[in-house]
């Protein structure tokens, strides 16, 4: 660190201090806060320390390598484009015939999520040890995710605030002090109205009002616990289906066993969600958003991404398979404080009767997996001394 | 039954209870629109989805093929003059990204030119510009039509008066093919309000896009909304100008206040609605959304379920109903979604290009035995699944599927619950150029009104 941030860090840690709740118990014991922000939390420093040889190529630079053009040579339809696209609407976990780079370590942003320290783990920028966040290994050489402003990292976080679709909002019930609780009722569900924000309007204000939405969002209404240590909430893990219109689409992630660390404020909330992000659904969201167009605005290429998630993915193993099917992951968070109208009887109805969101389960009809493995790349030519990604 | 269990019920609603009838349901089955001079022999037929369209002295509906940027260039026909070429295109022009040019086109010996799927509305000799419609010559030098000087065509699909196959008058926006478009004599409508073509019928919205409303229990003679009423529930003021017109007259409230009135319903806007075609209104009981037009009701045992987003149409057992959307990446952007089109794309994208796949994946929803087609919208085509083409007559496993506009429907394997909408959007720019999107029967937070 240069002599410079020194001082810069300190004062913006006085500030932090300074911004977190007191010992003061909410209005009601009860606080709301929406979500402003999300992103995959990645290690993204400008020097890059975290991907030395450098970033990945995306569908446009991939097509290029596969495919190039040659004087005199026709490139057909079906044996270029259409197979790539092929590649993307049915990845396969067949060795990448193209180079990918993984994020490496030894420091990523996240949780310790198994409570073990392992050879994979990562070391948080805050120095806490056993971080989970094999996601980082994934996305982290990849322009697209990149801090503060890769392409697709953009717009996934300001949809969260623009679209109503994303109202994402936790309640903590139950709460003597913002500071310090050792137990609070938390409720995660969606709003239905717009986020109160300053004339610029991208940045959301405190104290705007909040509707729950049964009637389309049921399907996000969760429930669990947690505690507040130092102003700092930490919530029990929870499996969690959340709303993600990246781009104008009704799409969701699942994370299983996810739990919420963050900073509370009387007007703010800031931090992480970690969990175990799951693999067909987070393939799933990205493919509806982002089509191969939007996946060459910052270099990414969805069959290359599914590739190596599935083989960095560390929980879930199907039980017939035994591969994994989810992978350790946080997202960075901001909420702003709202205040949640108070439920109707019909509210409190269809909150109990809610059935909570499920992940998508993969498209049914592949290729069985012995004849993906027994291919290169899913039918693409290896690439003449790009190096092979190995199989886990 | 458990109270969840009860709750997803209450959320499955049957069709039937959807199609209620509308406020204006039986006043009138076509919508209005202004008489304009026409060459000789052209007509206006009234159509199921689109309202009125404009079709030559045959009655095939005639068609434009708007000017349209796309991501790496233009295309379609620029005012006075067509570019629908009689030569068949063999390779891609790359105007979509990130994709180059200059690829060998599927099927491309038996791709037909632009000019053999959309024949243009020739001119005879003498024959002589009135009103919008003109005569351009083209660079062959034949005499082609053109309204507000936009060369026309008809469609091979359309195969009787009244067929809009084609094209359609839907909004295509963002990165859709340069797709062709009927033309459209103007809605009968007075200055201030608008119609836009929805899968429920033509609704009826201010200029701005806003939705109008009409009250059950309000008459043509007495409106039921109260001061109350109407902080939720604007009346449409109608200026001291307006006078009754058709199917508009003006209603006085009680304060004296002019309001437009619609086959005999005050018109309101709802004061919540803070997006445009919005459905929202309609929730208030005995209040809807106003159609000058409403679409046959889709075939019975479609049911419509609810989502994250809205509602969508759904098969009998509930699983979400999907469109194919596809427009080829040539000069000439041809459809590639109607099963007399290329399957190439289709295959590739629901299957990696094995049929048997695809239909594992994507499968047909199947028209029971003896479901027949209903009307013009919906209806029963035959399909050979080992190429998703059309069957020919009598050929042994064909599939009796149903068709929207005569493209095939399916629902998505990978939907594994009533109001799951897995697909939606799979496919190139959200499947807006090509791909699968769920029927949106009221979407509240993106494709407002549908």
């Amino acid at each position: 660190m240069s002599r410079l941030r020194i001082p810069l860090a300190v004062a913006a840690f006085l500030a932090t201090v300074a911004a977190r709740a007191d010992g003061v118990a909410p209005e009601g014991n009860s606080i709301a806060y929406v979500a402003t922000n999300l992103s995959w939390a990645l290690q993204s420093t400008p020097e890059m320390s975290e991907c030395p040889r450098g970033l990945n190529d995306g569908v446009r630079e991939q097509f290029k390598l596969l495919f190039p053009e040659a004087e005199g040579q026709d490139r057909v339809f079906e044996d270029t484009q259409l197979r790539r696209q092929v590649e993307s609407y049915h990845p396969t976990v067949a060795p990448d015939a193209l180079p990918f780079l993984e994020g490496e370590g030894p420091v990523a942003p996240g949780l310790d999520l198994d409570g073990a320290q392992g050879a994979e783990d990562f070391t948080s920028p805050d120095g806490r040890a056993g971080i989970d966040n094999q996601m980082h290994r994934v996305l982290g050489c990849i322009a697209n995710y990149r801090g503060p402003d890769g392409p697709i990292r953009f717009f996934e976080d300001e949809m969260v605030l623009r679209e109503n679709y994303n109202r994402i909002i936790v309640q903590l019930n139950g709460v003597d002090s913002l500071a310090d609780d050792p137990a609070v009722d938390v409720m995660i569900f969606r709003g239905r109205d717009k986020v109160l924000v300053d004339a610029g309007g991208l940045k959301a204000l405190p104290g705007g009002t909040q509707r729950i939405d049964t009637r389309w969002g049921s399907r996000y209404i969760r429930h669990t616990r947690g505690r507040i240590e130092n102003g700092v909430l930490t919530t029990e893990p929870v499996d969690l289906l959340y709303p993600w219109d990246a781009f104008y689409m009704p799409t969701d992630q699942f994370m299983w066993g996810a739990r919420l660390r963050l900073t509370l404020a009387p007007e703010s909330a800031e931090g992480l969600v970690a969990g175990y992000t799951d693999v067909e659904t987070w393939y799933m969201h990205m493919l509806r958003n982002w089509s191969a167009h939007y996946q060459s605005y910052g270099k990414s290429s969805g069959p290359s991404i599914y590739k190596a998630m599935r083989r960095l993915a560390d929980a879930l193993p199907d039980p017939e398979t035994g591969a994994n099917r989810a992978i350790s992951s946080a997202l960075a968070a901001k909420f702003t404080q709202v205040r949640v109208m108070p439920f109707t009887e019909i509210e409190r109805a269809a909150i109990a009767a809610a059935e909570p969101g499920v992940p998508y389960r993969g498209m049914p009809a592949q290729r069985p997996v012995a004849e993906e493995l027994a291919e290169t790349s899913a039918g693409t030519p290896a690439v003449a001394g790009a190096p092979v990604q190995g199989n886990h | 039954m458990r109270d969840a269990a009860r709750g997803r019920l209450a959320a499955s609603l049957t069709l039937a209870a959807c199609l209620l009838p509308s406020a204006l349901a039986g006043a009138a089955s076509s919508e209005p629109y202004l008489p304009e001079p026409l060459p000789p022999g052209f007509r206006v037929e009234a159509t199921e989805l689109d309202g009125p369209v404009f079709a030559d002295a045959k009655g095939q509906t005639l068609y434009r093929w708007p000017y349209r940027t796309m991501r790496n260039g233009v295309t379609g026909d620029a005012k006075g003059e067509s570019n629908c070429a009689d030569t068949a295109s063999t390779e891609s022009a790359g105007l979509m990204s990130p994709y180059p040019g200059g690829l060998l086109l599927p099927e491309r010996d038996a791709r037909p030119s632009c000019q053999a799927l959309w024949p243009p509305a020739f001119a005879k000799d003498g024959d002589e510009g009135i009103g919008r419609w003109s005569v351009i010559e083209r660079r062959d030098g034949r005499r082609q039509w053109a309204y507000d000087g936009a060369a026309l065509y008809t469609s091979v699909r359309d195969r009787r008066p009244g067929d809009v196959l084609g094209g359609d008058s839907y909004r295509h926006e963002g990165d859709a093919p340069a797709v062709r478009v009927p033309i459209q004599p103007r809605p009968d409508l007075p200055p201030g309000f608008a119609v836009s073509t929805t899968f429920r019928g033509r609704l009826l919205h201010t200029a701005r896009g806003f939705s109008v409303y009409a009250f059950d229990d309000d008459t043509a003679t007495r409106s039921a909304c109260d001061s109350a009423c109407e902080h939720r529930f604007n009346p449409v003021q109608a200026p001291a100008t307006a006078r009754k017109h058709g199917d508009w007259s003006i209603f006085t409230r009680a304060s004296g206040e002019r309001q437009w009135m619609y086959r005999g319903k005050p018109l309101y806007v709802f004061a919540e609605d803070d997006r445009v075609r919005s459905l929202g209104g309609s929730d208030v009981p005995g209040w809807r959304n106003v159609y000058t037009q409403e679409t046959p009701p889709p075939p019975a045992g479609f049911t419509v379920q609810d989502t994250s987003s809205g509602q969508v149409l759904a098969d009998a057992r509930g699983r979400t109903v999907y469109s194919y959307t596809c427009g080829d990446d040539a000069p000439d952007q041809l459809s590639c979604e109607h099963p007399a089109d290329t399957q190439v794309y289709r295959l590739a994208m629901c299957g990696g290009g094995s049929a048997e796949r695809c239909g594992k994946n994507f499968p047909y929803v199947e028209a029971p035995d003896g479901a027949r087609s209903r009307g013009r919208l919906w209806t029963v085509v035959e399909i050979d699944p080992a190429t998703g083409r059309l069957a020919a007559r009598g050929q042994a496993g064909a599939l009796r599927v149903w068709a929207y506009r005569e493209r095939p429907v399916y629902t998505f394997a990978g939907d594994a619950r009533p109001g799951e909408v897995n697909a939606d959007g799979l496919g190139e720019f959200q499947a807006e150029r090509e791909g699968f999107r769920a029927f949106w029967w009221r979407d509240d937070f993106f494709r407002a009104g549908n």
